[in-house]
C-alpha cells in the first residue's frame, strides 16, 4: 500500500467509528426519548 | 439541562475546529522526514488517546464520586466516560495499527505500550458488559465504579509505559523538537477531539438518565401489576 493508502485508510477508520457511534448514540437518544415521553 | 447545553457548544464548536485541523494535519503541516506523510495519521490517532483519558478519567473520578455521595447521576457520568473512551480507544489502536504496518513493519507487536493499551480496552469493554449484565441499579452502579477505578489504575501506567521499559513505540514527542506547523496542527486536532469527547459524553450521559427513568417506570408497573 502507498502512504497516501494508509492515510485514506487511517482517516476513513476514525470517520467511521467516530461518526459511526454519534448516529447510533443519537438514534439510541431518540428512541429512548420517545419511549419515556421525553423526560 | 446545562450539560446538554454545553455539549451542544462543544460539538458546535468541534465542527469548523474538524476541517481547520484537517486542513492543517493533511496540507498545511509538512510531511516527517524520516515517515514521510505517514505521519499524517499522529492528526487522528494522538487525539484518539486524549478523547479516550479524557473519557477514562470521567469514568474515574464519576465512579469515586458515586460511591462517596451514592448520586444516580454520578453513576451515568461514569457510564457516558467509558463509552466515550473505549469508542476512542479502539480507534486509536486501529490507526496506530494503520500508522505501525508501513513505519515498524508490523500491524501489531506485544511491545508495552500496546499492550498495557490493550488491556485498558479489555478492562472498559469489560465495565460495560458488567453493567448488562447486572439489573439492579444500585448494585450495578457499586460494581461498575469498583471496576472504573480499579481499571483507571492503568492509565498512567499506559502513558509512563514507554518510559519505564524499552519499547518499540517512541516516547512522547517534545514540541521543540517537532516543526511548529506539526505543533500546530497536532493541538487544533487534539481540542477538536476532546470537544467531541464532551459532546458525546453529554449526549451519552442524558441517555444513560433516560434509561434509568424507563426501567423506574417500569419497576412501578411490575409493582403495580403485582398488587393488583
Amino acid at each position: 500500500m502507498t502512504q497516501v493508502g494508509y492515510i485514506v485508510a487511517g482517516y476513513s477508520v476514525t470517520f467511521i467509528v467516530v461518526a459511526g457511534y454519534t448516529f447510533l448514540l443519537i438514534r439510541r437518544l431518540r428512541a429512548a426519548r420517545r419511549g419515556t415521553g421525553g423526560v | 439541562m446545562t450539560s446538554d447545553k454545553i455539549g451542544t457548544a462543544a460539538g458546535l464548536l468541534a465542527l469548523p475546529m474538524l476541517a481547520l485541523g484537517l486542513f492543517l494535519g493533511l496540507i498545511w503541516a509538512p510531511p516527517d522526514a524520516a515517515m514521510g506523510d505517514v505521519q499524517r495519521l499522529m492528526y487522528v490517532h494522538f487525539p484518539s488517546w486524549i478523547a479516550t483519558a479524557l473519557g477514562y478519567l470521567t469514568a474515574f473520578v464519576a465512579s469515586v464520586m458515586y460511591l462517596v455521595r451514592r448520586d444516580i447521576k454520578w453513576d451515568h457520568w461514569a457510564v457516558a466516560g467509558a463509552e466515550i473512551g473505549v469508542v476512542f480507544n479502539v480507534n486509536g489502536l486501529i490507526t496506530g495499527s494503520i500508522w505501525g504496518r508501513p513505519t515498524w513493519g508490523v500491524w501489531w507487536t506485544w511491545d508495552p505500550r500496546l499492550t498495557t493499551t490493550a488491556i485498558m480496552l479489555l478492562t472498559f469493554v469489560g465495565y460495560l458488559v458488567l453493567r448488562a449484565f447486572l439489573d439492579d441499579p444500585d448494585r450495578r452502579a457499586r460494581g461498575a465504579a469498583l471496576v472504573a477505578i480499579i481499571g483507571f489504575i492503568n492509565v498512567p501506567i499506559v502513558y509512563f509505559s514507554v518510559r519505564w521499559w524499552r519499547t518499540l513505540h517512541q516516547v512522547q514527542s517534545s514540541p521543540n523538537t517537532v516543526d511548529p506547523n506539526m505543533v500546530v496542527a497536532l493541538r487544533v486536532m487534539m481540542v477538536t477531539f476532546a470537544l467531541i469527547a464532551v459532546y458525546l459524553m453529554t449526549r451519552r450521559f442524558r441517555l444513560a438518565a433516560l434509561e434509568q427513568e424507563s426501567e423506574r417506570i417500569a419497576l412501578a408497573q411490575e409493582e403495580q401489576a403485582g398488587g393488583v
